[in-house]
């Protein structure tokens, strides 16, 4: 009873393992290129008769960027199995996508697809026609005179066509200088084709077509032993190229026709410790991507401690490396600096001039120091003879206590010119110079010129006798008022006639002042001096003092 | 008789140099120890002033330290001290050929003032001029008819006068220059910290400044070529003592 138990027991998980349905899918090709046009088929077997299955792909989702369309299936009546095909075109771009999980419904049951990754990568050689063909590498930017341009022509197979070989690579440039990087075509790193590679450097400015012409070798289909069924395909690539050359403007004067990405790599010292005297090599090793056979190599100055002899370089084209290479011999014992090694690098993409500095090494010399050293530096022009063509120079032996009595020590170095008070006085001590010229001046003038003076007296006197007149007229002093206009007629004329005042009358008057009434002068007279003969009435003069007050204003404006 | 033969040997004692014990700055120079050296001097020029040959001597330590800029502008300093200051003048020579140092080429009227101190070009002016204008004046205050003296002082300090006009142009001139202090400045087209260099000019050139603006100096370089360089990577030859210490934070 038991073992009927045990083998119930046995069926049953057997019929439940059976009741597990097999999904398996594959995508051809594997990895699509972006773009690409694949293929994916999904096989099915379950534990009842399928049959066809039905409104296959309703549910289907694809990720964004890719098409899927389900492009028929093969089934065989009466059996448990099903192949569904479907077509599709890969996203633009590269990565990893999902299709998610969906269902495919047959007359006997519903079957459940899992999650389809598709594998996008640019570096596949697929592509959507299947077809080998040719690409150009090249930086698509303006060149430079001397620049070195790498560049590539890459030759891509696919599942059709393989590239098998190419020959005839020719290039027709004016103003370039085109070199081969190898002899033979190398193989694409996914080994889907060929790669050649070649350096561009143009020789002078301008705008000019670059043409690329070659024939690439194509087997198709399957090769056998006995029939390798290839062709030839050409090949051929124009552009148009603007070279220039490296700007002036912000171009540093030690660029020595550096242009590219460069870094400094190392910089070694033959010997750490050397003597007085003992020629050490430095070698300054430059890397990176540019021109470097056709840097000049940069000067360096030895100063005080160094020699500096030039020698010979060398350059290890396999590693895209230039060495500088010096030789240096210390003049000084002690612990010196190596001299600081500066480069001027142009970047044309950046189009920017960038500085490379190899820092300066430590090295202790040893030896004791000659007993006269030589600060003269040695010309690194100079000829084989030692004849030197530049004048030679040094310093002066200082002599920092030497006092004359003429060179007092100062504690600013500032110019008398920049003294304030040093104008102050000039400019004060100039004006009074100018003003007592001056007052000198007019003095002088007046002098020579006595009327200015008489005139001027003579106005002042018109002016005082006015207001005495009119002082008279208001405490009603007629004589008083006669005297004072009398007096002030006097002064004035005697100004213009040049005589002694006192001894005018009014006929005298008269000839400065030929319109006044002869009446009124007369009376005036008479009531001023008429009290030192015979007193006559004079009250009839206030009656109209403004007559009187303007023979005063009349005489004044003649003076 | 006497008294002039005194006045004689006193004036010649004192124009005669004079020539002290060495120093310990002296000392150390010619040990090859640059340093104390540097610190001595520096130390006297502050105790007791500065002279010309103190400061093309500063100038020698400096250079042999590897300081450009500190020792072009000593010597720059010292020949505004004494324009014939060998040491100074064999200094600048040698940072000229051996150096790398570029300088701007004296112009006629700088070689000129060069015989001669810019102060003294301005104190010989002024004498000329206040003696041609006595000459002028003094007649007109005396009223008195014109001295043939007074024609002849006359003639003699305007031609005096006219003579050191060029010395001072040249003097005026040449205190517009400035010693560049930083290394690898950047001579820029425009006076702002992101304006596009023009060229390049390295520690211890010699520039001649004109305007400033914005922080920066606009100079000229021995070249020929003009731009803005920041303020403190230069610094003028005239109103200074010992060189400034640019690793020093100016006061606020």
């Amino acid at each position: 009873m038991k073992n009927a138990g045990f083998i119930l027991l046995t069926l049953l998980a057997l019929l439940s393992v059976r009741a597990d349905d097999s999904v398996s899918w594959e995508i051809t090709p594997a990895v699509t290129g972006p773009g690409q046009p694949f293929r994916l088929q999904v096989r099915i077997e379950s534990d009842v008769i399928l049959g066809p299955a039905d409104r296959v792909g309703k549910e289907i989702k694809p990720p964004r960027g890719m098409a899927l369309r389900f492009s028929g299936q093969i089934f065989r009546s009466g059996t448990t199995e099903a192949t569904l095909n479907f077509s599709g075109v890969s996203p633009d771009a590269e990565g990893a996508y999902v299709i998610p999980s969906f269902n495919i419904r047959f007359p006997a049951k519903m079957i459940r697809v899992p999650e389809i990754t598709l594998n996008v990568s640019g570096t596949t050689g697929f592509r959507k026609d299947g077809q080998a063909r040719a690409e150009l590498e090249l930086p698509d930017r303006t060149f430079y005179v001397g620049e070195r341009i790498p560049g590539a022509i890459l030759l891509r197979g696919s599942e059709q066509e393989f590239v098998s070989g190419s020959f005839g690579l020719e290039c027709e440039a004016e103003g370039f200088s085109f070199q081969l990087m190898s002899d033979r075509a190398q193989p694409l790193d996914n080994g889907q084709g060929l790669v050649t590679a070649f350096e561009l450097t143009p020789i002078r400015t301008g705008s000019s077509e670059l043409s690329l012409n070659g024939i690439m070798l194509i087997q198709v289909g399957v090769t056998s032993a006995f029939s390798t069924p290839s062709r030839d395909r050409p090949f051929t690539f124009r552009r148009r190229i603007n070279v220039e050359h490296v700007p002036e403007a912000g171009r540093p004067a030690n660029w020595n026709g550096a242009i590219g990405k460069f870094l400094t790599d190392t910089v070694q010292l033959s010997n750490l410790s050397p003597e007085v005297g003992e020629p050490i090599r430095l070698r300054a090793i430059l890397a990176g991507e540019g021109n470097l056979e056709r840097i000049i190599p940069p000067e360096i100055i030895g100063g005080e401690n160094w020699d500096v002899i030039p020698a010979t370089e060398r350059r290890r084209r396999a590693e895209d490396q230039r060495i500088f290479a010096y030789t240096l011999v210390p003049r000084l014992p002690g612990k010196l600096l190596t001299p600081e090694i500066r480069l001027a690098t142009f970047d044309p993409e950046t189009r920017s001039f960038n500085q490379v500095v190899f820092a300066p090494q430590e090295v202790i010399v040893t030896g004791t120091a000659p007993a006269k050293v030589d600060l003269v530096k040695i010309d690194p022009g100079a000829g084989a003879n030692g004849a030197t063509t530049k004048a030679l120079a040094g310093l002066a032996p200082p002599k920092p206590n030497l006092r004359t009595a003429l060179s007092s020590p100062v504690a600013l170095i500032q110019p008398l010119a920049a003294s304030k008070s040093f104008w102050a006085t000039n400019v004060a001590l100039f004006t009074l110079l100018s003003l007592s010229l001056g007052v000198v001046l007019v003095m002088g003038y007046l002098s020579a010129h006595p009327e200015i003076l008489i005139r001027h007296h003579a106005r002042r006197s018109c002016r005082r006798a006015a207001r005495q007149a009119k002082q008279a007229a208001q405490a009603q002093d007629p004589a008083a008022f006669a005297r004072a206009i009398v007096e002030g007629l006097r002064v004035g004329s005697s100004a213009l006639l040049q005589a002694e005042a006192q001894a005018l009358t009014q006929r005298d008057i008269l000839r400065v002042l030929p319109d006044a009434p002869l009446d009124l002068l007369e009376t005036l007279f008479q009531a001023a001096e008429g009290d030192k003969f015979a007193p006559r009435p004079t009250s009839a003069l206030l009656t109209e003092p403004a007559c009187a007050l303007d023979l005063l204003a009349r005489l004044e404006a003649k003076l | 008789m006497k008294l002039k033969f005194l006045s004689l040997v006193f004036l010649l004692l004192s124009i005669l140099p004079v020539v002290a014990v060495p120093t310990a700055g002296e000392v150390a120079y010619a040990k090859g120890d640059y340093a104390v050296a540097v610190e001595q001097w520096e130390e006297q020029g502050r105790r007791d002033g500065l002279t010309a040959p103190l400061l093309s001597a500063l100038g020698n330590a400096e250079w042999k330290l590897g300081r450009k800029g500190r020792a072009v502008l000593c010597w720059e300093r010292a020949l505004l001290l004494d324009p014939r200051d060998t040491v100074a003048i064999a200094g600048l020579r040698h940072a000229q050929t051996a150096g790398g140092i570029e300088r701007p080429v004296p112009s006629w009227s700088e070689n000129y003032s060069a015989f001669l101190r810019a102060d003294t070009w301005l104190i010989i002016a002024g004498i000329s001029f206040w003696g041609m204008t006595l000459c002028a004046a003094l007649p007109k205050f005396s009223r008195k008819n014109t001295s043939p003296w007074y024609q002849r002082g006359l003639v003699t300090f305007a031609t005096v006068l006219a003579l050191s006009i060029p010395g001072l142009w040249g003097a005026h001139t040449y205190a517009q220059r400035a010693v560049v202090r930083r290394a690898d400045v950047a001579l820029r087209l425009t006076p702002t910290s992101q304006g596009e260099p023009v060229s390049g000019i390295g520690e211890g050139d010699v520039v001649r400044s004109e305007r400033g603006f914005n922080g920066h100096t606009r100079v000229q370089t021995a070249e020929g070529k003009t731009g803005w360089v920041r303020a403190g990577e230069v610094e003028a030859i005239w109103g200074g003592g010992l060189p400034a210490n640019l690793d020093q934070k100016a006061a606020p």
